[in-house]
């Protein structure tokens, strides 16, 4: 039971993660592989703000999630100029940069978020605290869940509403033509802004819950790997729309669980996961490159 | 002085990895992050021959003749098809980082995860103007140099190096002409096996190898591609020595944790200030394409 409660917890995390890139992927259509940076920025926020500072859950990840949607001008304003394989560059840059922000920003002799010694470096932060909101602490797995599940359908239903407005209209009509839309007054360029801040923004809140569920933070949760697994999330599913992402979140989330059940060795396992992650990724650019159930095509 | 020549031979086992994404990225546009799998693969084939007993020219031979034909394998079973059916750059460059996470992993089941060496006991050492310079240093700057030297003559000298070039600058008139483009593609990914297999050998010969560092390395030379300049074959040459010397004088300066952001910091300058690099044209990025 408590297995399946925390498969839930993870489904919830990674839920926000995939409608957020999509937003990103699948609206404006510009790969980015620094969508983990981001997330681990907002887990970072979290863990340091309550550690050290002693907040509470709502306005650590609110924090979170504006520094996230400040810092994510570092891939937006690239995104200005730059088209196709070299904004995928950019965006991998970023993600280089925060890793190593993240993996580096320590010093052996100072306490840990202090500003010499903000993130701990590779040894990450310990005895994160669980989720205080309004003075209720959702300490059983069940009301974790619960918990996960209320802060991922917030998520959901501010990006459903963003995505039925005029403003997810001019994305999509920038991701299609973008001189066309500029030619009709539109400030494409805003736009852009304004999504990368709003998919950071999210995303960071989703690193904030991922931090209080697992209460350990690692340098690794900005990895690379990270990053292509959520874009794999995104484009298995399907991009474009609101269903694609949480069915390419369910299906990278649950695929390897089932494999759990299969006799093997744990390194194998792994492997194995990542074997499928990666075999997924080329037979849907191959059959069906709008993911599973998307919209718009890579291809 | 000696960080130079440090950074010279990390920049030279760079330049030619570079060179072979490159031959792949200029005539055909594919992004093909691929590659780092048969980088990581390379190794492990030499290694596992040399464990059967065959001769380290044997072994190398192997390895590069496979590398070789893991590129091919791409090209006719994944890039091909999909630049048949016009699929966007996107979705070659997903396609590419499915099969180099396949290729990593397979290779990791395989083979296990752990750190190898190619090369058993201490390196011979030359005292070379007061600098110190290993056997293995020697060996990957000689490769490099011959390599790329004679890529250079390969390129301006031959017919085929002639129409490689033709199909890099123009692939619709290089068709028009009459010359099969699919063949010339098969030429450019078997290129590039071959370069990353020299990079990737040289390197585990220095440095040892496991299944996860591919990625990283080609990560470099993609680096050194966009500083060089991406419209040239000389360009990533170029970029990939500077690289490398700048990422020894980082060690040095600052400390070794600090290379990748360097690295990462410069790639984003270019791209923002000057994405034609080096050695290119002003063109816009879009219209290069």
């Amino acid at each position: 039971m408590n297995y399946a409660l925390h498969l839930l917890v993870y489904f919830n995390i990674y839920l926000i993660v995939a409608l957020s890139l999509n937003l990103v992927v699948g609206y404006c259509g510009l790969l980015t592989l620094a969508h983990a940076g981001y997330y681990a920025i907002g887990g970072y926020a979290y863990a340091i703000l309550t550690v050290q500072a002693g907040w509470t859950f709502l306005p650590a990840a609110l924090a979170g999630a504006m520094i996230s949607a400040i810092l994510s001008l570092a891939v937006s304003l690239p995104s200005w100029r730059l088209k196709g394989d070299f904004f995928v560059l950019a965006s991998l840059a970023v993600q280089a940069l925060i890793f190593s922000a993240l993996y580096n920003w320590s010093s052996a002799n100072a306490p840990m978020g202090s500003w010499k010694n903000l993130t701990n470096g590779p040894f990450g932060i310990t005895g994160i605290p669980r989720p205080e909101i309004f003075g209720w602490t959702p300490s059983t797995p069940l009301a974790f869940a619960l918990f996960a599940s209320v802060v991922a359908a917030i998520c959901a239903f501010i990006l459903w509403r963003l995505k039925r407005s005029p403003w997810g209209r001019l994305l999509l009509a920038m991701r299609e033509d973008e001189l066309a839309a500029r030619g009709l007054g539109k400030n494409t360029r805003l736009a852009k802004v304004q999504a990368f801040a709003i998919s950071g923004a999210l995303v960071a809140i989703a690193g904030a819950l991922y931090a209080s569920h697992v209460r350990y933070l690692d340098p690794s949760s900005a990895s690379l790997d990270e990053g292509i697994l959520m874009l794999s999330m995104v484009i298995v599913g399907g991009l474009g729309n609101f269903r694609g992402p949480i069915i390419g979140a369910a299906v990278l989330i649950l695929l390897p669980e089932i494999l759990r059940f299969v006799d093997l060795p744990d390194a194998q396992a792994a492997n194995l996961r990542m074997l499928i992650y990666g075999l997924l990724l080329i037979l849907m650019m191959h059959f069906r490159p709008q993911g599973i159930a998307g919209e718009y095509r890579m291809g | 002085m000696q960080i130079l020549i440090n950074g010279l031979v990390s920049g030279s086992a760079i330049a030619l990895l570079a060179l072979g994404f490159q031959a792949v990225y200029l005539p055909t546009r594919v992004f093909f992050i691929g590659l780092a799998g048969i980088y990581s693969a390379t190794p492990f084939v030499a290694h596992a021959v040399l464990k059967a007993g065959g001769p380290p020219w044997l072994a190398a031979l192997v390895a590069i003749v496979s590398a070789m034909i893991l590129s091919l394998l791409c090209e006719w079973a994944n890039h091909a098809p999909l630049a048949r059916r016009r699929a966007s750059d996107g979705a070659q460059l997903i396609a590419s980082l499915g099969i180099y996470i396949v290729l990593v992993q397979v290779i990791a089941m395989i083979w296990g995860n752990d750190t190898k060496t190619l090369r058993r006991g201490l390196d011979s050492v030359t005292h070379f103007q007061g600098t110190i310079v290993t056997g293995a240093q020697w060996i990957t700057l000689g490769t490099a140099a011959v390599l790329i030297g004679g890529f250079a003559v390969f390129l301006m000298r031959s017919n085929i190096g002639l129409r490689l070039r033709a199909l890099a600058d123009n692939p619709t008139m290089f068709a028009l002409y009459g010359y099969n483009i699919d063949r010339h593609r098969l030429l450019a990914f078997a290129l590039c096996g071959f370069f990353a297999g020299a990079s990737s050998l040289v390197t585990a010969y220095d440095i040892g190898f496991d299944p996860h560092t591919g990625l990283h390395t080609v990560l470099l030379a993609i680096v050194a591609v966009i500083i060089g300049g991406q419209g040239s074959f000389a360009g990533p040459v170029l970029g990939a020595l500077l690289l490398g010397l700048l990422r020894a004088q980082v060690v040095w300066h600052l400390s070794a944790r600090w290379q990748e952001a360097a690295t990462f910091a410069l790639l984003a300058a270019f791209l923002l200030l000057r994405p034609q690099g080096l050695l290119g044209k002003k063109t816009r990025l879009e219209a290069a394409m």
